[in-house]
């Protein structure tokens, strides 16, 4: 397994923001961590990353604990997110060269242009950070979490702020790269049809916990109690949403 | 610690330096500006007749030294919050940075653009009132160590505090120097002092770097004591310093503040 996660539980005081969540994602696999706003989706990730502490459980990737193996981990893995930026006074190229330093890339500026041309944003190279559009950002975030050619990949909301077509270029680049690289995907979004697309299983959090996880099909099911031909997760996502016991907690 | 990682800190605040005004404008201005004031200053008091001889190498000997202690302790502060303005804290620390290399990095910058600060300062000095701080530097060398060091120690408890209680105190950065400054005795012996405040006087590293340093300059040789005095200090007020960051460190980790701090 790639990744192994066993009751992980963070209490920030009173408030649980994720309680025992239990999962393994195995090599190749893409899976989508879905819930609605507060569920604990990005706390998790950033659990699974070291930058939050955990209160409690375990936490394993590659094989080896995260708190004893950090550094060699995170030189393999890598994270994206629109929530995080970039110095912006700071060219594309120049951002990009610190990461690739920090992962100690030797043909620095080939892989930062095979990069920029992989997301299609050659055209950006030399432009500041701060002249750029939020989608360009994202994509530029894209190019920094594919710098070190990670076996494990941590992203949260990939195509928040883009364009459909954009959307659709990162969804590619994605699914070849998988195909090429067999590479693990950890993968959140709000985007149902994004997520039926592309992910094989789908663990759904609600309240920090865990309510189903599965194949997309089964989630639907497992959420709605219902038969379905069909995955019918953005339903599924306004169902668990309003689940009445929200209302009664 | 990887030498790739703490050069990547270097490049990454070595462009910042290049882009940004400011950076630039704190490294060299406010050194100069100081050079200048106190030129005036000496030169106003020597016309006068109302200084000592060789006052005037000490008021500039002390302008440029403590010129570069504020710089290298604000820009030690400065450059970490560079990473929370840009949003870029997260961005570093999903990589297999650490904390000891950050700082390491931070500190080699800081250097680098204290000593251009330095020099700068050291050469207007010297061009425009005829006072060469460069023959005194060797001397000079073991004081400036202490003060860089004190600088490292109040830079790392300051960044620490913004873990805790975020960039709402980040005005420290810029006034705690201030408040060392009195305290530090810069540009008076530390028997100017009331009486009351020598002790606490005593127990900054700053303080005994300038009572070296003007030994120095006035040509009675090097003060072991003052340098073993303040190294003393600095090794307590160090691991003081960094078991306070680690302490905040871990504690913004445990606090999902690394994640949230602004």
């Amino acid at each position: 397994m790639v990744v192994e996660v066993e009751n992980l539980t963070k209490r920030f005081n009173e408030f649980v923001a994720v309680r025992d969540v239990s999962f393994a994602i195995a090599r190749g696999e893409m899976v989508g961590l879905l819930g609605p706003n507060g569920a604990g989706k990005t706390t998790t990730i950033h659990m699974l990353l070291g930058l939050i502490k955990p209160s409690s459980g375990a936490v394993r990737i590659f094989g080896l604990p995260f708190a004893a193996h950090r550094e060699e981990i995170l030189v393999r893995a890598n994270f994206s997110a629109p929530y995080v930026a970039f110095p912006n006074r700071l060219t594309v190229f120049e951002n990009l060269a610190v990461f690739a330093r920090l992962y100690n890339i030797r043909q620095r500026k080939q892989k930062i242009d095979e990069l920029l041309d992989l997301l299609g944003i050659m055209e950006l190279k030399h432009r500041p950070i701060s002249r750029l559009s939020s989608g360009e950002n994202t994509r530029v975030g894209l190019c920094k979490a594919l710098m070190n050619d990670p076996e494990l990949l941590l992203l949260d909301e990939p195509t928040a702020y883009l364009d459909p077509q954009a959307a659709f270029k990162v969804k590619e680049v994605l699914l070849e790269l998988r195909r090429s690289r067999d590479i693990t995907i950890l993968y959140t979004s709000h985007n149902m049809a994004e997520v039926e697309e592309l992910c094989d299983r789908i663990i759904f959090l609600r309240r920090g916990g865990i309510i189903a996880s599965g194949t997309p099909i089964e989630v639907t099911q497992a959420i709605l109690q219902e038969q379905r031909e069909q995955p019918a997760l953005a339903e599924a996502f306004m169902h668990a949403a309003r689940d009445p016991s929200d209302e009664a907690a | 610690m990887k030498p790739h990682r703490i050069a990547a800190v270097v490049v990454r605040h070595g462009y910042e330096a290049r882009r940004n005004l400011d950076r630039i404008t704190d490294a060299i201005y406010w050194p100069i500006m100081d050079i200048v004031v106190w030129g005036f200053l000496a030169i106003y008091l020597a016309r006068g007749g109302q200084m000592k001889p060789g006052l005037v190498s000490l008021l500039l000997g002390a302008a440029i030294l403590w010129g570069m202690f504020r710089a290298f302790q604000r820009d030690m502060a400065v450059g970490f919050l560079a990473e929370l303005w840009t949003r870029n804290l997260v961005n570093l620390f999903s990589t297999p940075l650490t904390v000891a290399e950050y700082i390491t990095g931070l500190i080699i910058v800081n250097l680098l653009k204290a000593l251009i600060g330095m020099t700068a300062a050291a050469l207007i000095a010297w061009f425009c009132y005829s006072y060469n701080i460069f023959p005194a530097l060797l001397g000079l060398a073991p004081f400036i160590f202490n003060l860089m060091a004190f600088a490292i120690a109040v830079g790392a408890i300051i960044t620490g505090l913004i873990f805790r209680y975020s960039t709402r105190i980040q005005g420290l950065t810029w006034s705690l120097t201030g408040l060392l400054m009195p305290l530090s005795c810069v540009f008076y012996p530390v028997k100017a002092l009331p009486r009351f405040l020598r002790p606490p006087a005593q127990l900054l590293p700053t303080t005994q770097s300038f009572e070296g340093m003007r030994q120095a300059l006035s040509g009675g040789g090097f003060s072991h004591q003052d340098f073993a005095w303040g190294l003393a200090l600095n090794a307590i007020y160090l691991i003081g310093a960094i078991l306070f960051f680690r302490t905040m460190f871990e504690s913004a980790r445990a606090r999902g503040l690394l994640v949230k701090i602004e």
